[in-house]
This record gives structure tokens, sequence and C-alpha cells, in this order.
């Protein structure tokens, strides 16, 4: 790799700057694809952290929790067999300190596997109608533990008893209450707007009005979810292409201006293997370089962002885009090489 | 023996109304321990006949052999390997990589070539090419003349049976190109290496071995000092 490495030398500028040029598409690639799974995480992290793989909703209620009533024989079918209750609603909530802030409030059965692997990080579990259990987003937001809050639009108060991570549903914080507290805020005594399973298959037969889903239908189905992911997914493919195409064209321009020397090259008889190998090495590198650094960005990044903003960095993720990119660029080697296998050494000694 | 013969050779370009006969019929042999010169105005087939010479382009008729093998009945990989082995090449232009230095022109050779020439044997053809203070230096540092005497060297490193030049004094003055004259001279007298060198440089000829002239693609022999 003798010729790559000492032209890379020489050319110092050039090849910084398309080192450079992938290596902010890369942090680009990464930073967005953290702001996808964060965004995403907001949508559903507290589905997640109930392990919860299937739902049972009413069957008109076109997968959506809140517009979901399931009658009491379903119900009573369904907690037969494992099912955790969910009443759901949006709300507001202000502390006495005039802190506000916008819900999601769930209502859960003491009994039932939600609230037992309910994980608190401090604080306890609520043990009454008069108690919740609150994201720790809220902390942010002024909310304390032994705070009193008060619903909008009611007289009822509780009190802030615990805090509990990653328990956040349609981008807003969730607020844990009783059933029965749920039933009497929302003033609809007795329903229920869904039962969720542990088990992906659970065995709950004749059901009347409602339906068994994967959780995963359920989650792709909550407001914006697709179009976000399908948005972000979007981009992330046009910068791969974009990747691609800034590679292409950049070692192709480079591989023209060398093209006489690679002709005479030939010409003295170095083998085209020769010279394929230390163009393809070249983007090689260059590619690992540009990804490797703009991976150690993202991990700055990730460390030194506010709390606040959604961005999740999977590191399996990270690894599988790099290895991407670095397969485009290349790919992106392929157009140039072409130049380099088909130059016919005499055309370029001419005289 | 080493030689190179080119027999009837002929090289047409384009067809129709554009035709034109760049050799016509050409007959030749150089052969180990001779120098060879070629010399012809512009125009007259020169370049030609070196490239089809050393392979890298095929006659449109007739025959060249290398040490009495023909070189067109060979695929491309082995006709690389014929150029990388026993030709040394010095042509009009580019024949330096523009990212190496000069020493590294040479490091090249050994990445791609085993067998190149010893170290003290190199040492005294940098010293006559007058050569030896640039080795760190880049091409475009180079003087139109140093870049020559530079090719010259790189080609005559890998220690090749024949040597095909293009010109190769074209950059120099007078003194230098005796110098490299006499260069080839001893290479090929001391080293029996078959040296070919394509000029329109008539002060070489008294040099040389054999001349001979193209003219129209018409290839003559002009002096003969061997016989
Ligand atoms: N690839 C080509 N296609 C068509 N015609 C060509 C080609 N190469 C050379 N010729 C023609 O063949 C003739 C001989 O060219 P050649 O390059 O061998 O001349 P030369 O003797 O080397 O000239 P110079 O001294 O100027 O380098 C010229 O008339 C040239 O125009
Ligand atoms: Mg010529």
């Amino acid at each position: 790799m003798f010729l790559a490495i000492k032209e890379i030398k020489h050319e110092k500028l050039r090849y910084a700057l398309i080192t450079g040029m992938i290596m902010l598409v890369s942090y680009l690639v990464f930073i967005l694809s953290g702001l996808s799974s964060g965004l995403q995480t907001l949508n559903s992290a507290a589905i997640d952290t109930w392990g919860a793989n299937a739902i049972v909703l009413n069957k008109d209620a076109q997968l959506s929790l809140p517009q979901s009533v399931v009658n009491t024989p379903d119900v009573n079918k369904a907690t037969a067999t494992g099912g955790a209750k969910l009443v759901q609603f949006g709300g507001l909530v202000k502390d006495t300190a005039g802190h506000k802030e916008s819900v999601q409030v769930i209502g859960i059965d003491q009994k039932e596997f939600i609230y037992k692997g309910l994980k608190i990080e401090n604080g306890t579990k609520l043990t009454a109608d008069n108690q919740v259990v609150v994201s720790d987003n809220l902390k942010v937001d002024g909310f304390k533990l032994g705070d009193n809050i008060k619903f909008a639009n009611t007289n009822i108060t509780a009190k802030i008893v615990g805090f509990t991570k990653n328990a956040n549903l349609n981008i807003a914080p969730v607020v844990y209450t009783t059933i029965a507290n749920a039933q009497k805020i929302t003033q609809r005594p007795g329903v229920v707007n869904g039962v969720v399973f542990k088990d992906a298959k659970p065995n709950v037969s004749n059901l009347h009005t409602s339906k068994v889903y994967a959780i995963n239908d359920f989650v792709n189905a909550l407001p914006g979810n697709s179009a976000q992911t399908m948005t972000f997914n979007f981009m992330i493919g046009f910068l791969m292409v974009i990747i691609l195409i800034v590679i292409t064209i950049f070692l192709y321009i480079l591989t023209i201006q060398k093209l006489p020397n690679f002709g005479v090259l030939k010409a003295q008889g170095v083998a085209t293997k020769y010279l394929v190998k230390n163009t393809l090495f070249q983007s090689f590198l260059i590619a690992v370089i540009g990804v490797g650094i703009a991976v150690i960005l993202t991990t700055i990044t990730a460390l030194i962002l506010p709390a606040q903003v959604p961005i999740f960095i999977s590191a399996s993720y990270v690894a599988v885009t790099a290895v991407l990119i670095i397969v485009m660029s290349l790919l992106g080697s392929l157009i140039p090489i072409r130049e380099i296998v088909k130059v016919d050494p005499y055309t370029m000694i001419g005289g | 023996m080493a030689n190179l013969e080119l027999k009837n050779v002929s090289k047409v370009y384009g067809s129709g109304v554009s035709q034109l006969t760049a050799l016509n019929k050409v007959n030749f042999a150089a052969h180990e321990g001779e120098t060879v010169l070629i010399v012809g105005p512009s125009g007259s087939g020169k370049t030609t006949f070196l490239t089809i010479a050393g392979g890298l382009q095929t006659p449109s008729t007739g025959e060249v052999l290398i040490n009495g093998s023909g070189y067109s009945s060979t695929n491309k990989n082995e006709q690389s390997a014929l150029r990388l082995n026993k030709i040394g090449f010095v042509l009009q232009a580019y024949n330096l990589v523009p990212f190496l230095t000069v020493a590294e022109q040479f490091e090249l050779v050994d990445k791609v070539k085993q067998n190149n020439m010893a170290a003290e044997r190199f040492e005294g053809v940098l010293d006559t090419l007058g050569i030896k203070d640039l080795l760190a230096k880049y091409p475009k540092e180079l003087s139109g003349g140093q870049r020559q005497r530079v090719a010259i060297a790189r080609a005559l490193y890998a220690d090749p049976e024949y040597i095909l030049a293009d010109e190769p004094t074209a950059a120099l003055d007078t003194n230098r190109s005796l110098e490299v004259m006499s260069l080839f001279n001893q290479l090929a007298h001391k080293y029996q290496k078959a040296v070919i060198v394509v000029t329109h440089d008539q002060r070489l000829e008294e040099k040389a071995d054999k001349v001979y002239q193209i003219i129209d693609g018409q290839m003559s022999l002009l002096k003969d000092k061997t016989e």
C-alpha cells in the first residue's frame, strides 16, 4: 500500500478534505439516528419498561389506547390470564408552587404485573388512590418528592411518592396512579382502555368486542410514530447516497489526474491489480478515519448534550452504520477503478 | 542470447480516407551488448516503433520477437510481467510519479519487482547521471533535464535486458547528452544490455553501435559499427 500512503502524505489537504467530508456526513447520520431513536423512546419508552408483548384493545379503536374501551367481560377474561389493566389519558398537572406540565396519566392495578415491575428510582411505590409515581423527567420541570399535584379541571390531588425512569408516552412524561383514581379523574367509572400481556400470544379466546394485538403494531400506530421513523430513515438513506456520490466524485477527479502516470506505470509493467489495490486501500483508509472520528464526536456529543435533548445513541446501530458507510466508500471507488483498469498505457504516452 | 526483432512490421492507424501507415514493413533487430539509435523527423513513426517494440501496441501486420518468442501470443498479464522484468522504458513524459520523491520512485520499483540493481552499481549510475543530490526532491522540484535523468535511472534500476528510450536527451545540454549516451554504451558493453534509443538528436549518432533511420514509416540501416 506504498503508493496509497505516500500519496495521502503528499496530498494532505485533499485527503483531509475528503476525510472531513465523510466525517461530517457520518456524524450527521449518527446524530440523526440518535435523535430518531431518542424521539421514538419519548414516544414509547414507558411501554418498553413494562415488558409487554401483546395488548387487548377494542376492535374499533384502531389501535389507539385512549380511544379504546374494553368491555367488562373481556377485561375479566384478560386479567384472568395474566393481563394488566390500563387506563390512559392525556392531561395537565400543577403543583402548589405553580409548576405545570402536560402529562400522560396511566392507571394501573396494584395486583398486576405493570405495578409489580415498576422500578422506583427514588421514593416508594404508590399504595393509595391519592399517591402517584411520576416520570423522572418531571424533576427537570421542578416537581419534587412529596409535592401535591392537582389534575387540571378537577379537584383531585395526589402526592408524588416516587420517581421512575424512562416513563414516557406520546412524548409526554407519565404519571402512574391507581385504576380507581384514573377513572375518578375521567369520570368514567369502570372503563378500562386496554389490557397488556407479557406473553406475546396470551391464551384469551372468545373476546366479545376486543382483540389481541402485537405490541409492535400498537407502538407503530402511536400518533406520529411511523411518520417520524420514516422521515428519519429517509434522511439517513439519503445521506448514505450522498456519501457514495461524494466519494465517487472525489476519487474520480483524483484518479483522472493520475491517469497518465498510471498509464506509464502500466507501461513499465506495474500490474493493474497493484494500482487497483492501492486505490481501494485509499478509500478504505479515508472512510475508516472519517467514520472513526465521527464515532468519537458522536460519543462526546451524547455525553455533553443536556438531558432534555432526546438523543439515544445505540452502539450496535452506530457499528452497523459505520460498516455501511465504509462499504459505501469502497463502492464509491468502483468507477475510478474502472478508469484505471481501462487506461491504455499507449494512449497516455503520446509524443 | 538476448535479442529483440521486428519482422515485417506495419502499423496502420485509422481507416478509410484518414488511414495512415505509421510503420511500413519494418525489419529490425537489436542484440544484447549494443546500442541502437533510431533517428527520424517528427511524425516519422519513431514513438510508434518504440511502443510496438516494447509491446505497448500490437502491430497491424508482422511480428515482434523477444528472445525468439512472439510477443503478441502472450496474454495481458504475461505482457505486463515481461515489461516489468525485461524492458526498461524511458518515455517522453509522465515517467515519474508526482507524489513520490526521487528515492521513492526507486523504492516503488522494489515494491513491484525483485532483483533490482545492486546498491553499489546503482550508486555509480546516480553519479554518472548527476542526480545523487536530488533523492529527497519531488518531480515538480526538478528541472526538465533532471527529471529525464531520474527517469533514466528509474528504468536502469529495474535492471532490464532491454532499454527503450524515447528522446531521453531532449531536455539535456550537449555534455549531458553525450554522458547519458556513454552510460548507455557502458550498460550495453559491460552489462550486456540492448539499448534502443529513439531521437532526432544527431549529436548522438557517432556514439551508437548501430543507427537506423525512419522516414515516413520506412526504416533503413544507416550505420553499423558492429560489422
Ligand atoms: N494513436 C494514433 N492514431 C492515429 N495516428 C497516430 C497515432 N499515433 C501516431 N499517429 C500518427 O502516426 C505518425 C507517427 O507518429 P509517431 O508518434 O510515431 O511519430 P514520432 O516519430 O514519434 O514523432 P515525434 O518526433 O514528433 O515524437 C504521425 O503521423 C502521427 O500523427
Ligand atoms: Mg515521438
